[in-house]
């Protein structure tokens, strides 16, 4: 009977060690994925100045802003960037007389010296300007927009809150 | 005449990004009969837009009919959305693009001034 009991308590203490020094475990995964992407980022936010009644300009002389977009690439060879400053309004006051728009896209800054071709190697259809990403990292593009009202009689545009967008493409090659 | 123009502040300071994954998607068969599919990814960190329209086009960028849950996403912004493409399997060769626009809302107070475009190519 006293072997009996012995042996039953070791099988007792033995369970509970067992049981005390099991963990409890639970897998969660972390997944992700490494591939060719692109990402097209507003750098720094645009605004336009009113150096006189006729003229919206984005030069910071003027009191404006030139936006800034920022494109990032993990892959060189991938994607094309294509910028195009603004050629209409996309809300203003109604205008009774035309609006002449001119502008220029241009690379601000590159984060890889390889970069520095872009501006020469880029091409123009009118309002957009292409670039071929060709080395992977990241591309500042800027955009100037200045619009002036009047049809070449510099008319004063009329009071009211003017937006006009600057459109930044990434397109795979 | 009032010569007075209100200046528009035309974004919020914030840094903003929208990405569209994969760059060359490919068609595979989907469950109907004569129609194919692909599955894209998108992430929207861009604060001042959360309205995308998806657009399929082919090499001189006209329009290619296709179908999907919503051809105009709500992404919030930090959001992510994974959305399945049907087209017909006749236009499967002339598909070249597909593509993810940031959209406007025309009553926004904060108007952003940059529409971000992000296109993957059928290759």
């Amino acid at each position: 009977m006293k072997k009996l009991l012995t042996t039953l308590g070791l099988i007792i203490m033995l369970t509970g060690c067992s049981l005390f020094s099991s963990k409890a475990e639970a897998v969660t995964n972390i997944e992700g994925s490494v591939q060719s992407r692109c990402t097209v980022d507003t750098d720094t936010p645009g605004a336009y100045g009113n150096p006189n009644a006729y003229t919206l300009t984005t030069v910071p002389a003027s009191a404006g802003q030139v936006p800034i977009v920022r494109f990032d690439v993990s892959l060189a060879d991938a994607y094309f960037a294509q910028v195009s400053y603004p050629t209409s309004f996309s809300s203003s006051p109604s205008l009774s007389d035309s609006v002449t728009w001119t502008g220029a896209v241009t690379v601000a800054q590159t984060s890889v010296s390889g970069m520095s071709g872009y501006q020469a190697a880029s091409t123009s259809t009118g309002a957009m300007r292409q670039y071929a990403l060709t080395h992977a990292g990241t591309t500042w593009f800027s955009a100037t927009s200045v619009a002036t009202y009047g049809g070449g009689q510099n008319k004063a545009f009329p009071g009211g809150t003017y937006t006009a967008v600057v459109v930044a493409e990434c397109v795979a090659q | 005449m009032c010569r007075s123009v209100i200046l528009c502040l035309l974004l919020c300071s914030n840094v903003v990004a929208h990405e569209m994954t994969p760059t060359y998607p490919k068609w595979e068969v989907s469950y109907i009969e004569g129609v194919q599919k692909t599955t894209m990814k998108m992430f929207n960190k861009r604060k001042d837009a959360s309205w995308y329209e998806i657009g399929i086009f082919d090499q001189e960028w006209k329009p290619i009919s296709f179908a999907t849950k919503n051809k105009i996403l709500k992404i919030d912004y930090l959001g992510h959305a994974k959305f399945d493409v049907y087209i017909n399997a006749g236009d499967v060769k002339r598909t070249e693009y597909i593509c993810s626009t940031s959209k406007l809302r025309k009553g926004d107070s904060n108007k952003p001034m940059v529409a971000s475009k992000i296109c993957s190519r059928f290759k």
